[in-house]
């Protein structure tokens, strides 16, 4: 249980984790350490992941639903219709 | 009573042990009613029959009382040696061992309401298991996709969350799950709703919660199986019950406690302009980080083209340094010229004084035969009639030798 949690948790974190990867090309580029071609390559993969992140932001489309189960008992989505009434 | 006379009676039957415990039995029980009794529990157990057995005491007594399995099941809390409890019960003997003994049907504890016992038993029980431990407790997704909602479709308390959810970042998916949050249903409809949310693939996080209440409204959040159900869930669960101050065994179990409602929806998602803000953030040091590391190599590039001119001035050196060398060389010869020549003069002075025609100057002269020319060191070396040449410093005379003469 913990583990299917975790495993879970790795691809939730995508974000998180693409956020630590750019910090971290930054923080590589600004070690002044890179050759030109690594710099260039990491300066790239910064602009491809701040493209990434801005569309992972707005990629998720916002709807309120309700779960319910059915007669059958069988799982139900619907759009909640006035959220706050009943 | 003639059977408490002194002296047996005459006419009256003998009684036996079990007419004697029944008598006392049917005395007592027809005397005395139904008691409310305030003691301390001590020497509590539970035998596989599932009935309490205890002992009943204060300061200056005690008795034996049993609470049997039918009654004590409706118990909420249990009991433990040095509670001070308030039993109800009725007196009765035990006829097989003759034992007098408390028969309680109900109980509670004095001072603490049983409820608010059991509660803090269970939170006891909970915490020794590890259910509220540090290291259980999950972190929040920093972006959830899907958020799972347990609370009641009609309370304010999903009003509040939808509300803030819209505010700070509206793309997110929100799943609700309506339930029952107070009555006798509430705690399994609860359970249920938490297994059913978990189904979805996309879930990351779950609030579960309802507005502020009573404490028997909130009661369902004090459940075992809702307390498990949340410390089970597959994602990490935030308990949002009532108000601040109160604080559930549900709150105890989830990963995140937010105080109310409203607080659980900001914890979930972030402020979507922070967000943008920080990304942004690192998009300008990205440019400026690699910025300076073009303008660095561009430095290098340019310190290496200056180097690269480099042989040039290494000739341009080379040559000035040659120029040096051969003048100093040119220096140093001289110098050794003039000391090699004043070398000259002086053993040519020396030799001068050592010419034999100096010795000549001195008025010696050389002896040569002739015509061989050899200097003549020795008169044996001579015979009669020999020439000879003599060589004075100045000018030379030939003559005869006349005679020899040994030494």
């Amino acid at each position: 249980m913990k583990e299917e949690a975790n495993m879970h948790a790795g691809t939730l974190q995508s974000f998180e984790d693409s956020m630590r990867a750019l910090e971290e090309l930054v923080r590589r580029l600004e070690r002044g350490e890179l050759s030109l071609e690594e710099a260039l390559a990491a300066f790239e993969e910064g602009i491809r992941l701040v493209r990434a992140l801005n569309e992972r932001l707005t990629e998720v489309e916002a709807r309120v639903e309700v779960l319910t189960r059915g007669d059958n008992g069988e799982l139900k989505v619907d759009p909640l219709a006035s959220p706050g009434k009943e | 009573m003639s059977m408490v006379n002194s002296s047996p009676p005459v006419s009256a039957p003998f009684l036996s042990v079990t007419e004697l415990t029944q008598l006392i039995r049917q005395t007592l029980e027809a005397h005395i009613d139904t008691v409310w009794v305030v003691g301390e529990i001590s020497n509590f157990r539970v035998p596989s029959s599932g009935h309490f057995y205890f002992i009943l005491k204060d300061e200056g007594a005690q008795i034996a009382a049993v609470m049997f399995k039918g009654a004590n099941r409706g118990l909420a809390f249990t009991p433990h040696d040095g509670l001070r409890v308030l039993v109800r019960g009725h007196i009765s003997l035990y006829e097989p061992r003759g034992n007098l003994q408390l028969y309680v049907d109900f109980m509670e504890p004095m001072g603490v309401g049983s409820i608010q016992l059991a509660l803090e038993q269970l939170k006891q029980r909970l915490q020794a298991e590890g259910l509220f431990a540090a290291e259980r407790k999950r972190p929040l997704p920093s972006l959830p996709r899907c958020i799972g909602i347990v609370t009641a479709l009609s309370g304010a308390a999903i009003r509040d969350i939808l509300t803030v959810l819209q505010r700070r970042f509206p793309y997110v998916r929100v799943v609700v799950r309506p339930v029952r949050v107070q009555g006798k249903e509430a705690p399994l409809e609860i359970v249920a709703a938490l297994e059913d949310l978990q189904q979805l693939p996309d879930i990351d996080v779950v609030i579960v919660g309802r507005g502020g209440g009573s404490k028997e409204d909130l009661w369902a959040f004090n459940d075992e199986r809702v307390a498990r159900a949340i410390s089970g869930c597959r994602v990490p669960v935030v308990s949002a019950v009532g108000h601040e101050i109160d604080l559930t065994i549900a709150d105890l179990a989830a990963d995140v406690r937010a105080p109310t409602p409203t607080a659980a929806a900001t914890l979930v998602v972030p402020e979507l302009a922070e967000v943008l803000n920080r990304i942004e953030q690192q998009r300008r040091l990205l440019v400026t980080a690699f910025t300076r590391v073009v303008e660095l190599y561009r430095q290098r590039l340019k310190q290496l083209a200056q180097r690269l001119r480099d042989p040039r001035h290494t000739v341009e050196n080379l040559r000035l340094r040659l120029d040096e060398l051969a003048e100093r060389a040119q220096l140093a010869m001289a110098r050794r010229l003039e000391y090699g020549r004043q070398r000259l003069r002086a053993l040519a002075d020396r030799l001068t004084a050592l010419s034999p025609l100096a010795v000549l100057d001195r008025g010696y002269a050389i002896v040569k035969h002739r015509p061989s020319g050899q200097i003549i060191r020795d008169a044996r070396g001579l015979a009669a009639g020999d020439i000879v040449e003599m060589q004075f410093a100045r000018g030379r005379a030939a003559a005869l030798v006349r005679e020899t003469e040994d030494p």
